[in-house]
């Protein structure tokens, strides 16, 4: 009787968050610095006018923001529970492991190059998908090397602070164009993707996702630790491989777009297990992914609103949340 | 059932040569021996984490070297000394991963899973820890939730490393007793290593003693001074 009531209860949250989630997003739509009324919403989705500066505004740049808010905060949350998972450790993400380094190091390296091919937004995901993909596997060779959950996450903390040296590194040697271009990624934003490349996006994140769905069974199988899943059948070399892919499709996609942006994975995952109490992967990454999708939106919404006053980078802003969370979480497992 | 011909155990060099053995379904085989005489590295040969270095394993007449390491959780279940320490994880749906081998890629449980799954929780008398969290189980229902997933795999083998080892008395008993139960009415071949030789004498299972000289088998009855003086 329990089981059913803790599943109905689980359901009942999903289902109202997924209701209030359209109103959510209509507020990140109009909290913005120019004012733009509900019709001209409504006209500039329906009866578009190229001429008319709000109809602009909404296309080219609030709805981009809103859908890349719902798709960066649901993809990292769910980059975050396949590392946690992966490595049996709640406190890994792809943040804390280096992940985003990998992408940026390799980001910075096409932006100084100067190759105009390098430069493109193709380039700048190409590279952003190969630095999270190789430093995905330089932790995942770690992984065999150190026992200790602690000892991988500083690992993974070297990783970052070492790939940072050597980004400042070449930009000490950059020309001020490159520098510009690079520091603007490197802030972090929702803003730069235009209504245009948000298919692309789109169809990076939905093949991370139904990936993820797909491999549901084996990360179940994973919580009871690598051996007992080898003895139940699972192809243990070939499930690290495709969760370290999926984790840098969807880490890398978000990073090239928006920048590196902390925290989401590592808290979203950890908030989703304490409200749902469950290790049902299929639950875990909806949940993660919608959770995920709504923190980035309201923080996107919070940061829209003080745009006339303070400029806030998204990555600062969910730190500010995130870290104490974070902390809070080992606090409450040493408890 | 379980046979070994010149099986040559060990980690790159032989600890263990097994000349001929033969072990049979529906008993319960208690592997005693001093530690470092090969219990966990005999085991772990068996589920092919440590590779045989020469001779020949056969489980239900397959030979182990042919057996694909996906396939291994066809022919035997393994019960580690060591309980895997999650948070949120129901004793159900932990029992319920033993069916994992006969999911289908998604990993849904039929209804048939389901009515295993339940036997087996039934058959260790723990369904009303069903809905806990295995976090909040204490030791003895921790061996028993994990015995109850090894039978839930369905497997004609289950191995167990220590499976007595932090119990209380009370508790060491309850297990081997299910143990030989199942043993017989489920017609399984299950080979448990421990220290506790003066309970499983109690028990009356046969005995596998590891020492220098190899591997020994003794049928019931089995006295202490037999086994003190093979292993020690």
């Amino acid at each position: 009787m329990e089981k059913l009531n803790s599943l109905t209860r689980n359901r009942i949250v999903l289902l109202v968050l997924l209701c209030v989630l359209p109103g959510l997003c209509f507020i990140h739509l109009i909290s913005g610095q120019i004012d733009i009324s509900p019709g001209d919403f409504y006209d500039a989705i329906l009866q578009f006018d190229q001429e008319n500066v709000n109809h602009l505004i909404v296309r080219e740049i609030r709805i981009p923001r809103m859908t890349m808010a719902l798709i960066a905060g649901a993809a990292l949350s769910i980059a975050g529970l396949l590392m946690q998972t992966l490595f049996n450790n709640p406190l890994a993400g792809p943040y804390v492991l280096g992940i985003n380094s990998g992408a940026s190091l390799l980001v910075a390296f096409s932006f100084m190059t100067g190759i105009p091919c390098l430069i493109s937004d193709m380039g700048t995901v190409a590279s952003a998908l190969l630095g999270a993909f190789l430093f995905g596997l330089i932790i995942l060779s770690f992984s065999y090397l150190v026992k200790s959950h602690i000892s991988l996450l500083l690992i993974g903390l070297m990783l970052g602070s070492f790939t940072s040296a050597i980004v400042y590194i070449l930009q000490s040697v950059s020309s001020a164009e490159e520098l510009k271009a690079f520091t603007m990624w490197a802030m972090g934003s929702l803003q730069h993707v235009e209504l245009s490349t948000l298919p692309f996006i789109i169809l990076l994140f939905v093949i991370g996702v139904v990936g993820t769905l797909f491999i549901s069974k084996p990360l179940n199988v994973l919580v009871l630790g690598e051996q007992d899943a080898k003895l139940l059948g699972i192809q243990l070399k070939t499930v690290r491989l495709i969760i370290i892919g999926l984790t840098a499709l969807l880490t890398g996609v978000i990073t090239a777009y928006c920048g590196p942006i902390a925290f989401v994975g590592l808290a979203i995952p950890n908030l989703v297990r304490l409200l749902f109490k469950t290790r049902d992967h299929r639950t875990l990454i909806f949940a993660s992914a919608l959770f995920g999708g709504v923190f980035l939106l309201l923080c996107d919404t919070v940061i829209q609103l003080l745009e006339a006053s303070i400029l806030i980078p998204i990555n600062a802003f969910t730190s500010l949340i995130g870290a104490p969370f974070v902390v809070f979480i080992v606090l409450k497992r040493l408890a | 059932m379980i046979s070994f011909k010149q099986a040559h155990i060990g980690h790159n060099k032989t600890l263990l040569a097994i000349e001929s053995l033969s072990l049979a379904k529906g008993e319960v085989y208690i592997l005693a021996g001093r530690n470092g005489a090969g219990k966990s590295t005999l085991l772990k040969t068996l589920t092919k984490e440590v590779s045989l270095i020469a001779g020949n394993i056969s489980l239900n007449e397959t030979e182990l070297n042919g057996i694909r390491p996906n396939d291994i959780s066809k022919h035997l279940a393994f019960v580690r000394s060591s309980f895997p320490n999650v948070d949120y994880l129901k004793v159900l749906d932990f029992v319920a991963l033993g069916r994992t081998p006969f999911t289908n890629a998604l990993g849904r449980l039929t209804s048939n899973d389901l009515k295993i799954v339940a036997e087996a929780i039934d058959a260790l008398n723990i369904n009303e820890l069903a809905d806990k969290f295995t976090s909040e189980l204490s030791d003895g229902e921790r061996q028993l939730t994990a015995i109850a997933r090894a039978i839930a795999q369905e497997t004609s083998i289950i191995l167990l490393d220590e499976p007595t080892a932090f119990l209380d008395y009370s508790n060491k008993m309850r297990v081997l007793e299910l143990l030989k139960r199942i043993a017989q009415e489920m017609n399984k071949c299950i080979v448990m290593s421990s220290h506790d030789i003066d309970l499983s004498i109690d028990s009356n299972c046969p005995f596998l003693v590891l020492s220098e000289a190899g591997i020994q088998l003794l049928e019931t009855p089995v006295s202490k001074q037999q086994v003190l003086e093979l292993a020690f």
